[in-house]
């Protein structure tokens, strides 16, 4: 798995190679490879404690690695030396490089002090120095595209989990990221609305946007990514295109799994 | 018939008597009132924005400045304020030869002792926020400068309010305490007019201050509260 992947080649927008990640005693990633190209959909699915979420949050240094190499975009996020060290580069450093991502949280993680607009223009203003009419102008062309124009002046204490959701989106979008890291996006939201929020995520795959998808949603991830990847036990059990990890599934584990819960 | 009548003679002749007096004390009165008023504004104009420094140094993952940032609010939590103000006031000039008026002794010892306390609420109000809020400001590419003045301290802010403005009230009450250091503020005023005139009209005129200027604080805290909560659900 990822073997064949070379260093440094820029179609990759991100490469992990060998990735472990201990917590104390237990293994929560045991020397995980995975890389997305440019405007791929790669989704993650698995049980619960299997990794996935582990796995996304490394990529932008939610969460640091106990050995392996992280490249975003061809630059190194994260490397181990001879002695097994893993080094990150500077702080300031690692802010762009992270900047980089953008990420939908499962809790959304809007900030509820500031409206939606100001939500969605922030982190511009503050981290890219965008001009503040500018970035109002961008993050209204972006409420457009979830579809929440209408909210501009509301705050996130005042909308559904769907619309928070489609904001958090909007929010992540905004910075012009490589890759969109989503979390589960949809866990914390009644059956009713998910519809919403994957329909969403469906145009940015439409429009080639590159991300990464870690969700429970069987249905969602055959139809809209271009690879799927079942992890298990911290480890990338098996990988391919969506029809055949759901229809031909090779290993055992998954075979188990697709059965428990599409049943 | 008659008794009753003659009763409530007595009592408005009473209390016009009392009434005159009144007139007579509330000058004196005012001044001390002028006195509490600025040792509560100026303690709460100071200890307010110090606060925050020792709210942070306390969990500053560097000892150096986490461990005198803990003392600090440990030694001035955990002892009598009354105490602190006899420290400053009485022994402090000893050690160091530097003697200060007894109000700017009032002032010195509420700020550092008020900070504390506000520190103490800042840093439940920081720890209080969810970690979900630091990720999303770390996803985005925030520095932590950028983190803690625009996500965290905005919405520290709307939670410590209730405890902060309960504070604001014991302040009031405890300016109370400098008269020990004969500072002329309204109990030390009060108190001389009641010795004087051995009539307890003083006191009572005193608690009616006191009343409503706690009256006065708690209509503020409730619309600053009701401010700061306008964007909640319905």
């Amino acid at each position: 798995m990822g073997a064949e992947n070379t260093v440094n080649n820029n179609e990759y927008v991100l490469q992990m190679h060998n990735i472990v990640k201990e917590f104390g005693e237990l293994k929560a990633l045991d020397d995980v490879s995975l890389s997305v190209k440019q405007g791929e959909t790669v989704a993650i699915i698995g049980p619960s404690g299997s990794g996935k979420s582990t796995l996304l949050r490394c990529v932008n240094r939610l969460v640091t690695i106990s050995s392996g190499q992280i490249l975003l975009s061809g630059e190194e996020l994260a490397r181990t030396d001879s002695q097994g060290r893993v080094i990150y580069p500077p702080e300031s450093k690692m802010r762009k490089l992270c900047a980089n991502t953008g990420m939908v949280f499962q809790h959304f993680n809007l900030f509820p002090h500031m409206n939606c607009l100001q939500n969605i223009s922030y982190a511009p203003i503050k981290v890219k120095g965008v001009e503040p009419a500018k970035a109002r102008e961008r993050a209204r062309e972006l409420l457009k595209l979830v579809g929440l124009s209408d909210k501009e002046k509301v705050y996130p204490g005042q909308i559904s989990g769907g619309q928070k959701q489609r904001i958090a989106i909007a929010r992540g979008l905004a910075m012009e990221p490589q890759i969109m890291l989503f979390d589960e996006p949809t866990s914390a939201l009644d059956p009713e609305i998910t519809g919403e929020v994957l329909a969403v995520i469906r145009r940015l795959a439409e429009q080639k946007t590159t991300m990464l998808i870690v969700t429970h949603e069987m249905g969602f991830a055959r139809e809209v990514a271009d690879r799927v990847v079942f992890m298990d036990n911290g480890m990338i059990i098996e990988e391919g295109p969506p029809e055949q990890i759901f229809n031909n599934p090779k290993c055992e584990r998954l075979q188990s799994f697709l059965s428990a819960v599409l049943s | 018939m008659e008794q009753v009548y003659q009763f409530f003679i007595n009592l408005f002749n009473a209390l016009a008597a009392e009434l005159q007096y009144a007139k007579v004390l509330m000058p004196s009165l005012m001044q001390g009132l002028i006195v509490t008023l600025k040792i509560f504004i100026l303690t709460l104009v100071m200890s307010l924005p110090l606060g925050l420094p020792f709210a942070l140094g306390s969990n500053s993952r560097r000892v150096i400045i986490r461990i005198p940032c803990r003392v600090y609010i440990w030694l001035f939590r955990g002892t009598p304020l009354m105490l602190q103000l006899f420290f400053f006031y009485f022994f402090l000039p000893i050690v160091t030869g530097i003697k200060l008026d007894g109000f700017t002794t009032a002032v010195f010892t509420f700020v550092l002792n008020y900070a504390a306390y506000f520190a103490e609420i800042y840093r439940g109000g920081i720890e209080s926020i969810d970690r979900g809020q630091y990720e999303a400001a770390q996803s985005l590419g925030l520095s932590r400068t950028q983190t803690l003045f625009g996500i965290i301290i905005p919405q520290m802010i709307k939670r410590v309010l209730p405890p902060i403005s309960n504070e604001t009230i014991t302040l009031v009450k405890d300016t109370a305490l400098v008269s020990v250091i004969a500072v002329g503020e309204l109990i030390r005023v009060a108190r001389g007019a009641v010795n004087r005139d051995v009539k307890v009209t003083a006191f009572v005129i005193a608690a009616i201050i006191y009343l409503i200027l706690t009256f006065v604080l708690t209509l503020l805290s409730n619309h600053l509260e009701k401010r700061f909560s306008r964007h909640e659900a319905q």
